[in-house]
């Protein structure tokens, strides 16, 4: 059993945009759900963890390592797939994962080849393992790029929104692999996509402007808003007048027309109905507190 | 819609930087080639202004070659700039004209790329302004401008150049959408421009290789291949001749290629290639276990990492394009070098393996560093620019590691392509039957050169890269001290190779000495460097921006963090190991064995004068005996030298006080009885001692001189290279103190002098008619001693023979050294040569003297021709111009550190480099060691029996002769005329090429001034004319009277006067012009065949007619010529083979007007005719003299 905690995280960039502000979670065994729209610093928060990037303040811990002053350590235990993952042009798929798994400790050159095998295996690539990794599809690049995060045995695993661009058998079968790996390590799944973290994750955080705003298991956070969400369908035009009225979290079109969830203690009537909290409710009511009309 | 086009090109660019940094950087460079001397583009001399129009041309055309990659960036910005931004689907499904965008973009680019040349012009005219008014050239450095030189530069060169590398380029760029392969286009044609170089390189292919010059400079290259100072100084180029027809063959060529291009282009996108993506039919196998193997963390990891770093790396340069392309280039540069051999006045050496690796190294290293900047960028960007940094660099490795995986690779990709050229060379060596093949040499080489130099600049250039963390701002640092560094240093008079990167004493492999004294230095520097190459690369790996990029400052502060314990102690001991060896080095470079750099050197000796000049006049001995005992010791390389010398007052006033001068690195001990040393200053190295009894005239003292060169250490240049493990040649000039004030080391330079506050000097004293004591000195000893006696005892180790000029007296071993006893049979000038060596001997006796060749056992092929070429001399100069006196001819070989043959009494050193690795397989080749053994041959007459006053015109007597000497012996030997044109083309090509150079003043044969073009040049021209016109045994005759006259005579010596006295009687009076114009005057000739035809007669004969041009041109001193009116015999003939072989007619007539028509019957039809067809006078262009026979209309 892993702990990963998080205190007091602060970075700020030279253009004085604050990354992280304050940041303090504990995260253990499992997957663990990282939402938030963009600039809301999850990569930030990610890159630290994954020792890319220093911070101004603060400690991060994976159960006795410290990973702000000993980003070695940490990486020995580390997988991570970032948000864009490149290849290396005029080289194999398998020659790449090899590399990898030289890098990440693995001397033993028929040892390599098993875990090649196995993970390209895994992600089902293995009849292309001597094709040229930079002719493969973006769904094919992203799956080499899962192999590699699980090469070894990390104890953290690092996933920067990783479905964007699989078709969703692939990404049916990347969750998969990454339910099964995640039982016994701490898997960090940032995403903005709000059913990944409800199909796949027992706890979760929501992140906006550097700030750690919600987090819990997801079905906590949907309890909470239990009975407070409703819905109408209005025309065009009223979307204005209503955002005036009414503490809208979001809004979206539905055969052409807005469809408006706001957030009420009560039946705010006016034709508004109930309906069941879903975690973009969730979402939304979190990082749009201002209830501005997005 | 083209003026729209055109126009936004232009007003883009110039609100751009880039061309004003470009033309300021022009500027830059022409403005202190302008103000300085230690910038040198091209460069000027002597009388040539500062701002000639002729270095003007050169300035502008070296640049324009250097303004390529500016064009390449141009041109493809112009192509590729609305692909590159994607908006090439929105601007081409426009309704554009086709044409108005495409030669739009291009004339736009091209003016833009002609731009930052207009710098080369501002900076010259700055120049010429700023350089008089600050004081840092003199004023009279600087002449007129013509707006011609400007304009026809625009025209001729910058426009036509950038136009014919634009559409190369533009095209390229439209073909391929790339930047790499535009740029690799540019490079090609640099390619292209130094392959027509080779082809130049020999007089027979200049013509081909002038046209095939993209660029045309070699065209205007050859067009002022024989510009006097004062044509350079006031023609400008134009359009006109050679230069161009080649501007307008490539312009067309341009023309085409841009034409072509353009029918190419489409706006519609080319259908991309669609991979057809297989379906993917695997069954998805159900998954099995995570294998749980552990991954380990101990010393092996990082070798592993290191390895799979390094095989991806290296894979990802070899199989990149850019890579492929410099390979081939450089193979074709290296192919191309090998083609033409390797020439010495038209003979083909040995492909021996130091000539192999000296082309590998020429042709291809400018290419590897160009890889090394490329790749080093690459290869450091290369993680970031595939989005894959991220991943790699959450891996547990250490950054160093993967920085020298890099560096390794770009060490091991140059490696491999050094290793690959050195296997075309070994393929070309045994295509030519040349089975010496030395790896070892190959090896030694590379890990001394090569190797060091590969890392060092890997190293470096990683960590520019890593500190600037901008991939093209880094590859521009990283040019800049590749090549602004060597000239900064330069600039500030810094020659310590400490801090020139990567630098160390040079190596030279001789097949004498091996490697040489280099060796040892180039291993410390090496050493040094690698060292400092590790630290680049320790300091890289942790500052190497880890993860999201920070600034340098971030990186510093976070650095500890990223560097493990281990790692910094690692910095550390090898920071401690270099400053050791960095010490080690200093100490042997600068305290044991100082030097000084050029500047000091120069105000060294300017003080020198100033302060010693005073004893220039004072009156001293002379030494009228001499013995030498000189010990050397090849493995430490040392050499004691002891002389007895008798000294003798000839001046005819009591002598009180002997002046020595001595230098640096020579020992000396002086025992001069009863005398006191009252003056020492050893930073001159000038000494007096007082004799306590004066000398008085007509007495003779015996003094002893010791003297010792002890070899410490290494040195900062590669050391000295007479005195050597194997193959010591010192003469008794360098080794020993000398008498009286040196004048012979005061500056010449003109320049200089007036820098130093010096006094104009004289490069020769003026010619005398009535000489008495000026003609008491001759050149050759410097009056410190006439026709003396002389014999040495030399001693060497014991696998050694050691060699003085004389006979060998007897010869002994004692403590395990050869001992040698010579004595000079006959007086001689006290000018010798000590040389100790592995040598074979062979000799040959003739008419009882020995003829003896010393020689390294690898180079016994041409010694049987040099016994023949030592025989025909002796028997011809006998016959012609009176015995020899010596009872033995030696010729010995020494190593190529110095490429020469000289004549000391009996005694021939010459160097291994040519000659005895020439191939004289076929024969019917030039012979250069015939040629080079006859002249020095002739020098034991010439030079060594009759030698002139140190005044103008000396070198006649001995020069001009020994090289017409030697053209009598080849004339005799061959008998055949046209071969003689063969060989005395190049003494043509030496005069006229050298009159061009003249850094004072051009002079007649008879008052030379030491001026090798003239009396090598023009003497042996001119004495070879004459005796075709007046008969070669009137010529020797009046030699040998000459000879006879002052043979082995005291002073007065003979000046040029006496020889024409001489020559007078011999000449008839209607060729007497001929001395006149050619021995005291400056005479040319302009001749050329304006038309030759034929007709064939009805009685089977033919009838030749030709229309022939004569122009004879008197030049002045500063070499204004004046036509002056012909009244001269010059020989007219005709060829029957246009190969110009046989001769079958000639006539010699007399020329008395400008034009004139010649009608001949010959039986058989000549192929060629031409005016003066065996090349006897000196003609500025003779190209012109020959023409094909025409039928006549």
């Amino acid at each position: 059993m892993s702990t990963l905690k998080i205190e007091n995280l602060n970075k700020t960039y030279s253009n004085g945009v604050k990354a992280l502000d304050n940041v303090s979670i504990e995260i253990s065994n499992g997957m663990f759900g990282l939402l938030g729209p963009n600039g809301a610093g999850k990569s930030s928060l990610m890159r630290t963890l994954a020792t890319l990037q220093e911070a101004d303040s603060g400690t991060a811990y994976l159960d006795d390592i410290n990973i702000l002053e000993n980003p070695e350590e940490l990486r020995r235990v580390l997988g991570y797939l970032p948000q864009e993952f490149g290849v290396y042009p005029r080289i194999t798929a398998e020659q790449l994962l090899d590399h990898m798994c030289v890098l990440k400790g693995f001397t033993q050159k028929k040892e390599r080849k098993e875990m090649v095998h196995y993970l390209l295996n895994k992600v089902n690539l293995f009849e292309k393992k001597n094709k040229s990794v930079q002719g493969f599809s973006g769904g094919m690049k992203q799956r080499v790029g899962i192999a590699q995060a699980l090469i070894g045995n990390p104890k953290l695993i690092i996933v920067d929104e990783p479905t964007a661009g699989l078709d969703p058998g692939e990404r049916n079968r990347f969750y998969n692999l990454l339910a099964e790996v995640g039982q016994d390590v701490i898997v960090i799944l940032s995403t903005h996509i709000v059913d990944d973290v409800r199909e796949l994750c027992t706890n979760m955080a929501i992140m906006n402007l550097g700030n750690i705003v919600f987090k819990g298991a997801p079905q906590t956070a949907i309890d909470e808003l239990k009975g407070k969400v409703y819905q109408k369908i209005i025309l065009r035009g009223e979307l204005e007048e209503y955002g005036a009225n009414y503490p809208i979290i979001s809004n979206k079109m539905v055969g052409g027309q807005p469809l408006i969830h706001v957030f009420s203690e009560n039946n705010p009537g006016n034709g508004f109905e109930h309906v069941a909290p879903n975690l973009e409710d969730v979402f939304f009511s979190k990082i749009n507190t201002g209830n501005v009309i997005v | 819609m083209f003026k729209t086009f055109f126009f936004t090109e232009l007003k883009y660019a110039l609100k751009q930087p880039m061309v004003y940094i470009f033309m300021f950087i022009m500027a830059l460079l022409t403005f202190s080639a302008t103000c300085s001397d230690s910038v040198q583009i091209g460069g000027s001399v002597g009388n040539v202004l500062k701002n000639a129009p002729f270095v003007i041309t050169i300035f502008t055309t070296i640049l324009t070659l250097l303004s390529l990659l500016i064009a390449a960036a141009f041109f493809n910005n112009a192509a590729l700039r609305d692909y590159n931004n994607n908006f090439n689907e929105i601007l081409f499904s426009t309704p554009l004209s086709k044409s108005g965008y495409y030669f739009g973009r291009f004339s736009g680019a091209l003016i833009l790329s002609t731009l930052p040349l207009i710098g080369v012009f501002i900076g010259i005219i700055l120049g010429s302004f700023v350089a008089p008014l600050m004081g840092w050239e003199d004023a009279d450095r600087f002449g007129n401008f013509y707006l011609a030189t400007f304009v026809n530069n625009y025209f001729l060169f910058i426009l036509p150049n950038m136009f014919i590398a634009g559409t190369i380029i533009f095209s390229m760029a439209m073909a391929w959408k790339s930047t790499v392969i535009s740029f690799v286009g540019a490079m090609g044609l640099i390619v292209a421009y130094l392959v027509s170089g080779t082809l130049m390189s020999d007089i027979d292919n200049e013509t081909i290789g002038a046209l095939s010059d993209v660029f045309g400079i070699r065209a205007y290259a050859l067009e002022t291949k024989y510009f006097t100072p004062i044509e350079k100084n006031t023609l400008s180029p134009g359009y006109d001749g050679l230069l161009f027809v080649n501007r307008l063959i490539w312009m067309a060529v341009g023309a085409v290629v841009l034409f072509g291009s353009y029918l190419r282009f489409t706006f519609s996108e080319k259908n991309k290639k669609v991979k057809e993506s297989k379906k993917n039919e695997a069954k998805f196998v159900a998954p099995s276990v995570i294998p749980s193997f552990t991954p380990s963390f101990n010393g092996g990891v990082a070798w592993a990492q290191f390895k799979s770093f390094f095989f991806t790396n290296f894979v990802s340069i070899r199989k990149s394009i850019t890579f492929k392309i410099l390979f081939v280039f450089s193979g074709i540069l290296l192919i191309s070098s090998l083609w033409g051999g390797f020439k010495y006045f038209g003979l083909q050496s040995y492909p021996l393996t130091y000539e192999i690796i000296g082309a590998i190294n020429g042709s291809t290293l400018m290419f590897i560093i160009i890889i090394l900047v490329f790749f080093s960028g690459e290869l450091i960007w290369r993680d970031r620019e595939n989005k894959i940094n991220e991943v790699i660099d959450a891996t547990p490795h250490g950054s160093i590691i993967s920085l020298m995986a890099k560096s390794l690779s770009l060490v091991a990709i140059a490696s491999l392509l050094n290793w690959f050229f050195i296997l075309c060379g070994i393929v070309y060596q045994l295509a030519h039957g040349f089975t010496r093949i030395e790896l070892d040499v190959y090896f030694f080489d590379f890990l001394f050169s090569n190797l060091p130099l590969y890392f060092v600049w890997s190293g470096v250039m990683i960590m520019i890269q890593v500190l600037i963390n901008n991939k093209y701002l880094g590859y521009f640092t990283s040019i800049l001290i590749l090549f602004l560094w060597s000239i900064l240093l330069s600039m500030l008079d810094i020659s310590s190779n400490m801090l020139q990167i990567g630098a160390g004493p040079s190596i030279r492999y001789s097949d004498i000495s091996g490697f040489g004294p280099g060796v040892l230095g180039a291993f410390w520097f090496n050493t040094y460097w690698s060292l400092f190459a590790i630290i680049c690369l320790m300091l890289a790996g942790a500052l190497w921006n880890r993860g999201s990029s920070s600034s340098l400052g971030e990186r510093i502060k976070y650095m500890k963090k990223q560097v493990p314990k281990s790692f910094r102690m690692a910095i550390s001991g090898v920071f401690a190991l270099w400053v050791g060896v960095a010490s080690f080095v200093f100490y042997n470079t600068q305290i044991l064995n100082d030097y000084k750099n050029s500047d000091a050197q120069e105000l060294l000796l300017a003080d020198y004068e100033k302060k010693f000049k005073k004893y220039e006049n004072v009156d001293l001995p002379k030494i009228t005996d001499i013995k030498y005992f000189i010990d050397i010791f090849p493995k430490d390389r040392d050499v004691h030298v002891k002389a007895i010398i008798k000294l003798t007052n000839e001046s005819g006033n009591p002598i009180d006080s002997l002046h020595y001068n001595y230098s640096d690195n020579w020992v000396p001990e002086f025992d001069i009885p009863n005398s006191e040393l009252i003056m020492d200053d050893t930073y001159f190295g000038y000494c007096i001692f007082k004799l306590a009894k004066a000398l008085q005239p007509g007495e003779t003292i015996e003094i002893e001189l010791r003297s010792k060169y002890i070899t410490q250490g290494f040195q900062n240049g590669t050391g000295n290279t007479s005195i050597l493990e194997n193959g010591t040649f010192i003469n008794n000039m360098a080794i020993l103190p000398t008498l009286g004030y040196n004048a012979g080391v005061e500056i010449g330079d003109k320049n200089t002098r007036k820098k130093y506050d010096l006094a104009p000097k004289k490069r020769t004293a003026d010619l005398e008619v009535n000489c008495g004591k000026n003609c008491g000195v001759n050149y050759l000893t410097n009056g410190h001693s006439d026709y003396i006696h002389a014999e040495t005892v030399i001693s060497t180790s014991s696998d050694q023979i050691a060699v003085a000029p004389g006979s060998l007296i007897k010869q002994w071993t004692e403590n395990d050294r050869n001992f040698y006893h010579y004595k000079v049979d006959h007086i001689s000038q006290n000018f010798y040569s000590f040389i100790s060596a592995r040598f074979e001997v062979k000799t040959r006796k003739w008419n009882g003297v020995e003829i003896e060749i010393y020689y390294d056992k690898k180079h016994d092929v041409n010694i049987d021709m040099m016994l023949d070429a030592v025989e025909r001399s002796l028997k011809y100069y006998s016959e012609n111009f009176g015995p020899y006196y010596h009872k033995q001819c030696r010729v010995i070989e020494f190593p190529r550190y110095a490429t020469f043959a000289q004549a000391f009494p009996g005694t021939m050193p010459y160097s291994e480099a040519f000659g005895f690795v020439a191939n004289l397989e076929d024969e019917s080749d030039n012979n250069v060691i015939d040629a080079v053994i006859a002249h020095e041959m002739a020098h034991q007459w010439w030079a060594h029996q009759v030698v002139g006053a140190d005044m103008q015109g000396g070198t006649m007597m001995s020069e001009s002769f020994a090289e017409y000497s030697s053209l009598m012996t080849m004339k005799n030997m061959t008998d055949d005329p046209m071969k003689m044109r063969e060989f005395i083309k190049y003494d043509h090509d030496r005069y006229l090429r050298g009159r061009g150079g003249e850094r004072i003043k051009e002079l007649p044969l008879y008052k030379v001034e030491n001026q090798q073009y003239i009396h090598y040049g023009k003497g042996s021209v001119i004495l070879y004319a004459l005796q075709d016109y007046i008969g070669e045994d009137n010529v020797n005759k009046a030699m040998r009277t000459f000879l006879d006259e002052f043979k082995y005579r005291k002073p007065p010596y003979p000046t040029s006067l006496d020889f024409l006295r001489h020559l007078d009687p011999v000449v008839p009076d209607s060729m007497k012009y001929l001395v006149k114009e050619w021995f005291t005057e400056i005479t040319l000739y302009d001749n050329r065949l304006i038309e030759a035809t034929y007709t064939e007669l009805d009685n089977g004969k033919f009838e030749v007619k030709l229309v022939v041009e004569t122009t004879k041109i008197k030049a002045d001193s500063l070499s204004n010529e004046t036509k002056v009116p012909m009244n001269d015999w010059i020989d007219i003939g005709l060829f029957a083979d246009s190969d110009e072989k046989d001769l079958m007619y000639q006539k010699r007539v007399k020329f008395d007007q400008p034009q004139m028509e010649f009608t001949i019957m010959v039986d058989s039809l000549p192929a060629k005719a031409g005016i003066d067809p065996r090349h006897l006078l000196i003609d500025r262009i003779y190209g012109d003299n020959i023409k094909m026979l025409k039928e006549k209309e």
